[in-house]
């Protein structure tokens, strides 16, 4: 009896450990190809410090907007979801950011800026209530070090809500849902 | 004092299971969202002759790639790109036309490719092409994404394993499930 319970254990233990290491090898790199080991999104873990060039070549770091609700948005011009979103995001922007919120785009193009700074400053998107804009928040450019610091990324888009104290509050795999990191922005603002 | 077994053993797998982090979705990585294999329409094929080369690319359920005829400029489309030995010539890649698909995240319907589908490659071993078995390396380059989220774009090195006898008279024909029209 006391034998069968303790393979049974063992069994589920060694199912558990296969299926947190599984979990852990499929995060993706921004090459696609290797694995990254990662940790989760822990709820109030700081958040990692980057310095990036945005589109005029001036470095961006995410510490100086510390005291900021900053969400940041790692996209790519060639994915869907990613561009469903930045309507969103840009009214996010036009909302929040006198309270003190910014969106951060981190885009993730292979090609970089040559193909970035064209759709960023062409690009318009229609907004909620009418009109077009253009993307009205801070873009920079990514890396795999950046993704790293943040303990990889699933897939594209993902974002990322931090605290005006620069702890990750949040964190949504896919297309964001509105309403829900709306809320999320307002309870920390 | 001694505890009653079960009781240790629920504390122990709860301690297990409390130290795991939550369960997080399963997405592969690029990479392994396609299954690609090649295969020659002719086994041996032989100098002077004109054949095709098969990929099948077997992609995971719950995911597409964009087809060749993207429906957008931005989306990257799926292309196969052989590196051709000496003695070998290839024709204009015939890729499939892809299916019309709406997903959650898009209002309009995109062409793009599902489960399984055949690219094909085709190919002339000219009068100098050596003989024997030889490798054709091909470069699959596609992205990949499911209902929520977007992979990064990758090249995916696909071995195709070609046979050049010295004349006609050896030529068979193979995987006629693969080269209907052939």
């Amino acid at each position: 009896m006391k034998k069968t319970a303790l393979i049974a254990i063992a069994a589920i233990v060694v199912i558990v450990l296969a299926a947190h290491y599984a979990d852990k090898a499929t995060r993706l790199s921004v090459s696609g190809g290797s694995f990254k080991k990662a940790d989760n999104t822990q709820p109030g873990k700081p958040a990692p410090d980057f310095t990036l060039k945005d589109l005029d070549g001036k470095n961006v770091n995410l510490s100086q907007y510390k005291g900021k609700v900053v969400l940041v948005n790692f996209w790519a011009t060639w994915c869907d979801p990613c561009r469903v979103e930045i309507p969103w995001l840009i009214e996010m922007q036009q909302k929040y950011s006198a309270k003190g919120f910014t969106v951060l785009g981190v885009a993730m193009d292979e090609e970089g800026k040559s193909v970035v700074a064209p759709f960023v400053q062409k690009e318009q998107f229609e907004i909620d209530g009418g009109g077009k804009s253009l993307m009205n928040y801070p873009i920079v450019i990514g890396n795999e070090q950046v993704v790293d610091k943040f303990g990889g990324l699933f897939g594209y888009p993902t974002s990322v809500l931090i605290s005006r104290d620069g702890k990750q509050i949040k964190r949504i795999t896919g297309l964001i849902s509105y309403d829900e990191i709306a809320q999320a922005i307002e309870s920390q603002l | 004092m001694k505890l009653p077994f079960a009781i240790l053993a629920s504390i122990l797998l709860f301690i297990v299971l409390a130290a795991l982090p939550s369960a997080q979705p399963q997405i592969p990585a690029a990479r392994d969202v396609v299954s690609p294999a090649a295969y020659a329409s002719l086994e041996p094929a032989a100098r002077g002759t004109s054949f095709q080369l098969a990929v099948v690319m077997k992609i995971r359920n719950g995911f597409h790639v964009n087809a060749h005829q993207a429906s957008a400029d931005y989306l990257i489309p799926t292309t196969v790109t052989p590196e051709l030995p000496i003695g070998f010539k290839a024709g204009e890649i015939i890729y499939p036309r892809g299916e019309l698909h709406t997903f959650t995240f898009t209002k309009i319907p995109l062409n793009v490719y599902q489960d399984k589908v055949v690219l094909r490659i085709p190919l002339t071993a000219q009068s100098d092409a050596p003989t024997g078995t030889l490798h054709i390396p091909l470069k699959l380059r596609y992205q990949a994404c499911n209902n929520e989220v977007c992979l990064p774009p990758v090249k995916v090195d696909v071995d195709a394993t070609v046979t050049v006898a010295a004349n006609s008279a050896a030529v068979r024909p193979a995987h006629p499930e693969l080269f209907p029209a052939h």
